[in-house]
């Protein structure tokens, strides 16, 4: 019974916060609307019993991504009123093609439960000893290692791809070469010189 | 009790709506990335919900790598952003018109 | 399905601290509703700001630096992400497992050693 109760409250949120980040006026407003949706969905993922999917959505979504966005927002200083000019006029045919999409999931889902698609045999069962994570664990670094490297090029592609568009070198700036600091013997920097009396110094 | 139609419907939902967030805020590039989130988001969700029906892991492990893919998408989405947004002054895709660097 | 009475800790928790930080927000409004005189006039209600109105926004731009900050703590936090279920199951991946999350650490590696040579990580 709380487990609807909770279901029902999770997915309303989500909803309710997932309309908001499109209609909402402000870009940082729809952030924080995201981020209210991203953690009603982790809730989601927990009654569903993938926890670890959950706690990846609250680590990485609502903790990394979210905040990525706060921060993109923050730094393009923009007139946002500017930007919802078209909203009105896209509108009708922005609802036309939602409408059409809901009308397509809705008879694929009809389609699924009348049966008669044969679903492949299982790949991997959920055994009820062990626990959730274990499982992501044996399955993901035993059947899918390719796909688990090529997710690891794809996140160095990200990586290398962001530093290369955004990274640009600043002029003028002096930083401290600690290594040079190092390498520099008191032989190079000093001299001892003798001079004799009356004759003065000479540098 | 909760059934898989329940988790399908919610994903449903949220998928629309995030089609519908790339159309109405067609200007707005921002709100576009965060539209594509939330279409991932409900993809994630049928994978998990049918994950739980079919009592099979694999919709979680696939779910992990949609996660990833997702971030990386975010990161080089907002990068193009913000060097487009240095070079024009603006961040109307309308404007995105000149494949020229 | 999940055993979800693991749970009930956190919602324990959620629910104090949603109605500890509501009650800190929402009661001392009500008290100076109740207790106070409420005579709202245009005067009172413009901004103030040491007796001008202000400048600019309060939302001052930030540099670009902090955006390639989070890209990286998003590529390492997911790898750190990816690091618990291999911990958790190293027992039974066997050294197959072992040698595929070494050579997605390199993959990583490599992209931080690009992002220190670059300069991404030095703040000036």
């Amino acid at each position: 019974m709380i487990q609807l109760i909770a279901f029902y409250l999770f997915a309303t949120i989500v909803i309710a916060s997932a309309a908001m980040v499109i209609f909402a006026r402000n870009p940082v407003h729809s952030v924080m609307w995201l981020i209210l949706a991203f953690f009603n969905a982790a809730g989601l993922m927990l009654l569903a019993g993938a926890e670890f999917i959950a706690m990846l959505l609250v680590i990485v979504y609502v903790g990394a991504v979210a905040v990525l966005f706060l921060f993109v927002v923050m730094m393009l200083d923009i007139d946002f009123a500017e930007l919802r000019a078209g909203f009105v006029r896209y509108l009708p045919l922005g609802a036309l093609v939602a409408i059409i999409l809901a009308a397509e999931l809705v008879f694929a889902v009809g389609a699924w439960s009348a049966g008669g698609v044969d679903l492949a045999a299982r790949a991997a069962p959920v055994v009820t000893d062990k626990s959730n994570i274990q499982q992501i664990g044996e399955l993901l670094y035993t059947k899918y290692i390719f796909l688990f490297e090529a997710a690891g090029i794809v996140l160095l592609v990200a990586m290398i791809g962001a530093i290369v568009l955004t990274h640009r070198q600043r002029g003028g700036v002096r930083t401290q070469n600690i290594s040079a600091q190092n390498r520099r013997r008191p032989e190079d920097a000093t001299r001892l010189v003798d001079p004799g009396v009356g004759q003065g110094m000479e540098l | 009790m909760i059934s898989v139609g329940h988790y399908l419907a919610v994903s449903a939902v949220l998928f629309t709506l995030g089609v519908l967030g790339i159309f109405i805020n067609r200007k707005n590039i921002i709100v576009i990335l965060m539209a594509i989130e939330l279409i991932l988001l409900g993809v994630n969700i049928n994978l998990v919900a049918f994950s739980a029906a079919l009592n099979d892991l694999v919709g979680q492990v696939f779910s992990m790598f949609v996660l990833t893919v997702a971030a990386g998408e975010a990161a080089i989405g907002l990068a193009i952003l913000v060097i487009y947004f240095r070079g024009r002054g603006t961040i109307a895709v309308d404007d995105a018109n000149r494949m020229k660097g | 399905m999940v055993d979800l009475t693991q749970y009930l800790p956190i919602l324990i928790f959620l629910v104090i601290a949603v109605g500890l930080s509501s009650a800190f927000v929402f009661l001392p409004m009500g008290v100076a509703r109740l207790t106070g005189a409420h005579k709202p006039e245009p005067a009172k209600l413009t901004e103030y700001e040491c007796g001008f109105p202000a400048f600019e926004d309060a939302r001052s731009q930030f540099d670009v630096r902090f955006y390639l900050v989070a890209i990286l703590f998003i590529i390492f936090d997911l790898e750190a992400a990816f690091l618990f279920p291999w911990a958790v199951s190293l027992e039974e991946i066997g050294w197959a497992g072992w040698a595929t999350m070494m050579i997605f650490l390199a993959e990583l590696t490599l992209g931080l050693v690009y992002a220190w040579k670059k300069g991404a990580l030095d703040w000036e």
